[in-house]
């Protein structure tokens, strides 16, 4: 029964069309994450996997623990680099031969940006070119430094007393000196997920928005509900090859993906914190980013999961395939559209829609808490547990209002 | 094996579908005959348990057949008037997923279904898919997935409407061929494809069965006498608005009809043994005309 019914949503045309759409997205995907270039020592840009290979010998020459002598290292690399002829010169191949002697230490670099800024929000690429001289004792400390200032300041509103000081705890207990090394797989990896992932969810939303209303668009389900098993195995049936559907082709689809882009750009780095990476500088949350992929993963499977489960509710619930497929539609596109409503309450809630699942990597960066059994959360754990249950809840009730259509 | 129907009665809003019809069914086959928005799709759509009724019972072996639920419906076989179908499915897929939905072991299920393919006529194209099939070819794919479980109980919803002449008598063939041992209700409007192979045929009007038994005992039962006679072109309006004329055809005399009345219309008039039609004409009177293909 269950291979029939993922037979009905795979053989149609349009089925096969979206398919085929959502196997030309994964390339389109993959070739842009990978898409990393090296600049040689002529300055000129080099692309593909031998790049790759250049780039992340360069960058692993820096790994290791990014302790005060690494960190003082590396910028006075930079001022040594900064201060050369070639990006002194005027003329730009010159310039780019001098970045080219950068990239070993870039990521150092814009750690060190986000560290001695002006400002907890204000990011300056050209910082490190101008400091004189740093104080790489400071480089953890100010991270927390910039925080408590921006709650005293610019964000004393926005947070309680117990929210900022669980905010400088979160800080407080991110374990220093970290370890640097290479992440550019993982990041990039993070990057291009959620384009893929919002257009799996309408596409899978597509497939499954026929499993239940295509009995009546065909008009069998004369047939189907006169049948031995149309009110109880044949319907959860159905949800089995919805789920079946959601899950084994998201899977398919990150898999593939996930190994492309690691194989290609290099799973080196699993183990680093998110914060040894520019984009989580700022993040509060205590996570590898092996950890922080595997989150991403996960809440893109929920958020297709219950995105997909909702539309097959709708489905089962108004017979009609384009009233579900616009479910997906919806989640993905009104939340924006609902941003431009600014108020502290909206917000909260914004960063709890699931939308939000689809882009578990920018999620990792709200400060959005939420006082749950007595104690605060970020959104992320609570997007992962309120999402799941309701997915429970979501699968069960298509099967009971499909089989109450049954009866007239 | 009895069917019993108890004082059934469906009203969708002002209108009474089906109102209060008892019947009791037994092996054989039995001809559903009436007029369009008659009543037969719903009264047939209760027996499948698709629509429940506003009151009455109805018992399979002195059970109710909506308690039984999928126990009843594994003795079922319905083929619906709007018969539904899955385009993208070969005709072989189609009935296996039948099969499967109906509750049949897989094993058992392919082997039923190549018998049912030979049978209907559908084996060499069995990898076709359904929606490059002919109204015919589609028909006879839905007698099979009917026939899949080899119901007890075996309901066709208008099954010859919308074929031609040649589709339905193969057809009608193929239902006489299968309706052995078990309960066949045939509903149509079209009273030539019961006429041959229904025993006992249940006349429907305004959701009442309003006359019950064999084609001898309904023709019998016609308290009006059937008279041919050949009159000429300028009477013909006359007589269609005095009397029920089942049949007109020109001859080189005039026209020849064929007329019920309980007198004689006129003195050259010839008496004739009535048929089904004129039992179906003289029951729906002018409703019987509103479908051409009704005779």
């Amino acid at each position: 029964m269950i291979f029939y019914e993922i037979k009905k949503t795979v053989s149609r045309t349009g089925g096969r069309i979206a398919l085929g759409l959502l196997l030309f997205t994964l390339a389109v995907s993959c070739f842009l994450a990978v898409r990393v270039y090296y600049v040689n020592e002529e300055g000129a840009r080099e692309y593909g996997y031998s790049a790759v290979q250049k780039l992340r010998a360069a960058q692993k020459e820096w790994a290791g623990v990014l302790d005060e002598e690494r960190l003082q290292a590396a910028f006075q690399e930079n001022i040594r680099i900064r201060h050369s002829p070639e990006a002194l010169s005027e003329d730009i191949t010159e310039n780019n031969i001098a970045f080219s002697r950068l990239q070993g230490i870039f990521e150092i670099r814009s750690l060190i940006n986000e560290s001695y800024a002006e400002g907890f929000r204000s990011y300056d690429y050209y910082l490190a070119d101008r400091l004189t001289s740093v104080n790489a004792a400071d480089f953890y400390q100010n991270r927390v430094r910039l925080l408590r200032e921006w709650l005293e300041t610019d964000a004393k509103d926005q947070f309680t007393e117990a929210e900022k000081a669980w905010l400088i705890r979160q800080y407080e207990e991110l374990d220093t000196p970290f370890f640097y090394d290479y992440v550019k797989g993982w990041r990039r990896a993070m990057e291009y997920f959620p384009t893929l992932v919002m257009l799996a969810v309408m596409i899978l939303g597509y497939l499954v928005a026929g499993i239940f209303s295509c009995e009546y668009q065909s008009k069998a389900e004369a047939v189907f509900f006169a049948s031995a098993y149309g009110r109880s195995r044949a319907v959860s049936a159905k949800v089995k090859a919805g789920l079946l559907t959601v899950t084994g082709i998201y899977w398919a689809l990150a898999g593939c993906y996930s190994a492309f882009v690691l194989a290609f750009l290099g799973a080196d780095g699993a183990s680093c914190p998110v914060q040894a990476d520019r984009g989580g500088w700022k993040c509060f949350y205590h996570l590898t980013m092996g950890q922080a992929y595997v989150l991403v993963l996960l809440g893109g499977y929920l958020g297709c999961l219950f995105l997909s489960g909702l539309t097959m509710l709708v489905s089962a619930k108004t017979r009609s395939s384009v009233a579900a497929v616009m479910v997906p539609f919806g989640a993905v596109f009104l939340p924006s559209f609902l941003s431009f409503i600014q108020h502290p309450l909206m917000n909260h809630i914004l960063v709890l829609l699931p939308n939000r699942l689809l882009d578990m990597g920018s999620t990792l960066g709200y400060f959005y808490l939420y006082p749950v059994g007595g104690q605060l959360h970020g959104a992320v754990p609570l997007l992962l547990i309120l999402y799941t249950a309701l997915s429970l809840v979501l699968y069960p009730m298509q099967y009971v209002e499909y089989r109450r259509l049954s009866k007239k | 094996m009895l069917l019993e129907v108890t004082e059934l009665t469906k009203a969708f809003r002002d209108t009474m579908a089906v109102d209060h019809i008892s019947c009791t069914l037994g092996n054989g086959v039995y001809g559903l005959l009436g007029v369009n928005g008659a009543g037969k799709t719903t009264f047939m759509r209760m027996l499948c348990t698709l629509l429940l009724p506003d009151s009455g019972a109805i018992r399979w072996e002195g059970s109710d057949i909506f308690s039984m639920g999928g126990a009843y419906r594994k003795l079922l076989g319905y083929l619906p008037q709007d018969f539904g179908y899955y385009p993208d499915f070969t005709i072989q897929d189609y009935l296996l997923y039948i099969a499967s939905i109906k509750g049949l072991r897989p094993a058992y299920a392919k082997k039923h279904a190549e018998q049912l393919l030979q049978q209907v006529g559908l084996w060499d194209i069995r990898k076709q898919k359904m929606k490059k099939l002919s109204g015919g070819m589609k028909r006879r794919a839905g007698i099979a997935q009917a026939m899949l479980n080899d119901p007890q109980i075996l309901i066709l919803d208008e099954p010859t409407a919308g074929l031609d002449p040649r589709e339905r008598i193969r057809f009608r063939n193929l239902i006489s061929e299968i309706a052995d041992k078990r309960l066949v209700l045939l509903s149509t409007h079209i009273v030539s494809d019961i006429e041959y192979i229904a025993g006992e045929i249940l006349l429907m009007k305004d959701g009442k069965l309003t006359l019950t038994g064999t084609t001898q005992e309904l023709t019998a039962s016609m308290p009006e006498q059937v008279w041919r006679c050949t009159v000429q072109r300028e009477q013909l309006d006359h007589y269609l608005q005095h009397y029920q004329v089942s049949n007109i055809r020109n001859t080189a005399d005039g026209v020849e009809l064929r007329i019920l009345s309980a007198s004689c219309p006129m003195a050259e008039a010839v008496p004739e043994p009535a048929t089904l039609e004129d039992v179906f004409l003289y029951h729906f009177g002018e409703k019987a005309g509103a479908d051409h293909d009704i005779l």
